[in-house]
């Protein structure tokens, strides 16, 4: 029997595709024959197979793994594959997040929540990489449900901290760091706002660094400019872009704190990722947010801007709290310990 | 476990008490408000913003135009696309368009169905309205409490006195609510005996009433006052004549938010008309028609150990004024009178009492 993953793109330092490659590694540690396949592999991304090699390579006995995060056209032919199916979901952002701001956003993820409703019958079990996911398989009609975490592979960070990010942040008081694609369903609408709060009644010299892509979204990102520009916090907001490893881990390491106003996240791998390398969290508690920090960040119950800020600058100014916090979030990280995690898979895989 | 835990809800308060003090020094003031009211500029805002007031949002997106540039900015291929574009678009467009209408009149029927231009529709206006007209009936709430008090409304010496019996139960406490305080009077004997204490009622009169004689008191309702208030922050909890002004369900919501706003082995004390006294049940608890219904004492006990309260007691008082004579001679009849007198002019308000369960 052979261990075959797919999703439509692969790519680089994206949560999703790291999970893929962290649970290859895996398998093939336990012995089992496995590959990743993708429509389209990111530059940079090796030993992935292009998806037309699945209609050959499959054999009945063989076990295909389906990462679902977007819809596909290749995913309905996929299912006609003769093979033990099992799909595991990463979540869609909901079309409402986009509508008004990225039509073909919405579209997509609209045609992207059918088509996982529509292939339902066609897997003999459903993942969600949250109880938060699983709810929403269950309620797409999927019979067989269960979660298991991401599976994170902290080998990637086994990198020297970048320099030219530490050099450029060094000195500066505070840094509220958030990390995630340019998005509207992460709101950094809303840290642009709270960040206009945080200079006027906290830390006039307070900075707001934004890690993550922005080309998915370019409307979106082109109004948060605006914004930042309308509140006059030019100079005071960083978008960082996508970054490398050895940044990302420079930009945890530079930061006063974490914080998180996204509404929807389907696990929220970079709020793991702060508590790894012992940044405080300040997160509003929506979709899987709430059970990913668990107790060991300070959860937002009210959408409140200036509670927020408020939170963030006590978790920065008051020594003994955040030493609490760390503490409870490097025991939080070890909840998803990725042997563990490795196991609790092979376990419902039935490897 | 080395590491003590954090506690979520005192450091929410530390960060509303910062908020506080920067309201009140003027830092965080009605210019900071704005900012962080500044929409996301260039377009439509954020569709979970939007929800937040969806009938004025639903008038804009129905006035929306569509807009939709064909033009193709790639080089060499770029006039091609375009020109596909233009033409497809108008080869199509009377398809699209019937389509469009169609759609529109949806959005219309759809949006007058509930709501048009700040208008509640015939239809579903009409039935909100009738459905609170019949709440206002049932529970008659439009009657003038203060005439009302005055004719029927329980004299504040016996008010008092009845009162006076529940206070020890909260001796050393410092966080006593008075659900539905009224006039004050419970709020007054807490105060003379030491006990911290305030209250929460519905009534602007009542309230105003109270705070002109120097309480701490909040116009709200109770079910959304306790669940407002931080867990555990309420160390006592006493309710007369409310129970008998609310429905089964609310009262059930009422005690669950109980158990989570009282400290663990808070005492609370509901006080209410006893029906298992007929003339009480047949007669005077009608006399208030926002009364909407009888509670049995043995029911309220069982609603209180349901919720999971301790200790749970039943005490009646005040006994009826008129009695049968019960000086007749001994034997039967005499244990008759006994019977009848306790069925017709037993106690009557009764109070029941428990305590939150630690932990």
């Amino acid at each position: 029997m052979r261990i075959h993953q797919f999703h439509p793109v692969l790519a680089q330092g994206d949560a999703m595709s790291n999970h893929v490659f962290a649970l290859r590694k895996k398998i093939r540690h336990w012995g089992f024959e496995s590959f990743a396949y993708a429509i389209e592999a990111k530059p940079g991304v090796a030993d992935v197979r292009s998806y037309r090699r699945l209609f050959r390579d499959v054999q009945p006995d063989d076990l295909l793994i389906v990462h679902f995060s977007m819809g596909s056209e290749v995913v309905d032919q996929l299912i006609k594959i003769p093979a033990r199916r099992v799909l595991v979901y990463h979540n869609i952002t909901p079309p409402e997040f986009f509508s008004g701001i990225n039509p073909h956003a919405a579209a997509f993820a609209r045609l992207g929540l059918r088509q996982l409703a529509r292939i339902a019958p066609e897997f003999e079990l459903g993942i969600g990489v949250s109880e938060f996911n699983r709810r929403a398989l269950q309620a797409a009609g999927y019979e067989e449900t269960t979660r298991v975490p991401i599976l994170m592979d902290w080998d990637h960070f086994a990198v020297p901290p970048s320099d030219t990010v530490l050099a450029r942040w060094r000195g500066v008081r505070t840094v509220l760091l958030f990390v995630g694609r340019i998005s509207p369903n992460k709101r950094q609408d809303d840290l642009v706002r709270m960040l206009a709060y945080y200079r006027r009644c906290i830390d006039p010299e307070a900075h707001l660094v934004l890690v993550g892509a922005f080309r998915d979204q370019p409307q979106y990102h082109a109004r948060l400019v605006a914004l930042i520009e309308r509140l006059g916090l030019g100079g005071a907001v960083a978008f960082a872009g996508g970054v490398d490893d050895a940044s990302l881990l420079a930009y945890y390491q530079a930061a006063s704190v974490f914080v998180s106003l996204s509404e929807h996240e389907g696990f929220g791998v970079p709020l793991l990722e702060a508590m790894r390398f012992r940044l405080p969290v300040v997160a509003y508690d929506a979709a899987a947010i709430g059970e990913t920090v668990g107790s060991a960040g300070v959860l937002l119950r009210e959408r409140d801007l200036a509670e927020a800020a408020e939170a963030a600058a006590l978790v920065t100014e008051r020594a003994d709290l955040r030493e609490r916090l760390i503490a409870a979030g490097e025991k939080r990280v070890s909840d998803f310990d990725p042997d563990r995690v490795a196991e609790r898979m092979r376990q419902v895989l039935g490897l | 476990m080395s590491q003590r835990s954090i506690d979520l809800d005192a450091l929410m308060a530390q960060v509303r008490e910062r908020i506080r003090e920067k309201r009140e020094k003027g830092i965080y003031g009605p210019d900071v408000e704005a900012l962080l009211r500044v929409p996301l500029p260039g377009g439509r805002r954020i569709f979970s913003d939007d929800l937040e007031d969806p009938l004025a949002s639903l008038a804009e997106a129905l006035d929306e135009e569509v807009e939709y540039d064909p033009r193709s900015r790639k080089p060499i291929v770029g006039p091609l696309i375009t020109f596909a574009r233009r033409a497809i678009i108008s080869l199509t467009r009377w398809w699209m368009g019937a389509i469009l209408e169609r759609q529109e009149r949806i959005n219309r029927l759809l949006a007058a169905a509930y709501d048009y231009e700040g208008q509640m529709a015939p239809r579903f206006g009409a039935r909100l309205e009738s459905l609170e007209r019949w709440r206002e009936h049932q529970s008659a709430a439009n009657l003038h409490s203060e005439h009302f008090q005055a004719r029927f409304g329980g004299e504040e010496r016996v008010i008092r006195k009845q009162s006076e019996a529940f206070v020890d139960l909260f001796k050393g406490r410092e966080r006593v609510l008075d659900l539905g305080s009224g006039r004050g009077i419970f709020l007054q004997l807490l105060k003379d005996k030491g006990i911290g204490g305030y209250g929460v009622d519905l009534d602007p009169r009542m309230v105003a009433h109270c705070r002109a004689k120097g309480f701490e008191v909040h116009e709200a309702e109770a079910l959304t006052h306790l669940r407002q208030v931080e867990a555990g922050s309420v160390d006592g909890l006493y309710a007369r004549h409310l129970a008998e002004h609310i429905l089964p369900g609310e009262l059930v919501e009422i005690l669950r938010a109980c158990r989570r706003a009282l400290a663990p082995g808070a005492p609370l004390v509901f006080v209410t008309p006893n029906p298992r006294t007929l003339t009480v049940g047949a007669h005077t608890f009608w006399l208030d028609p926002q009364h909407l219904r009888p509670i049995p004492p043995e029911l309220f006990k069982f609603y209180l150990e349901v919720e999971g309260f301790i200790d749970v007691d039943v005490r009646t008082f005040e006994p009826s004024e008129k009695r049968l004579r019960e000086d007749v001679p001994e034997g039967a009849i005499r244990e008759n009178v006994k019977l009848l007198n306790e069925t017709l002019f037993g106690d009557r308000d009764y109070a029941v009492i428990g305590r939150a369960p630690s932990g």
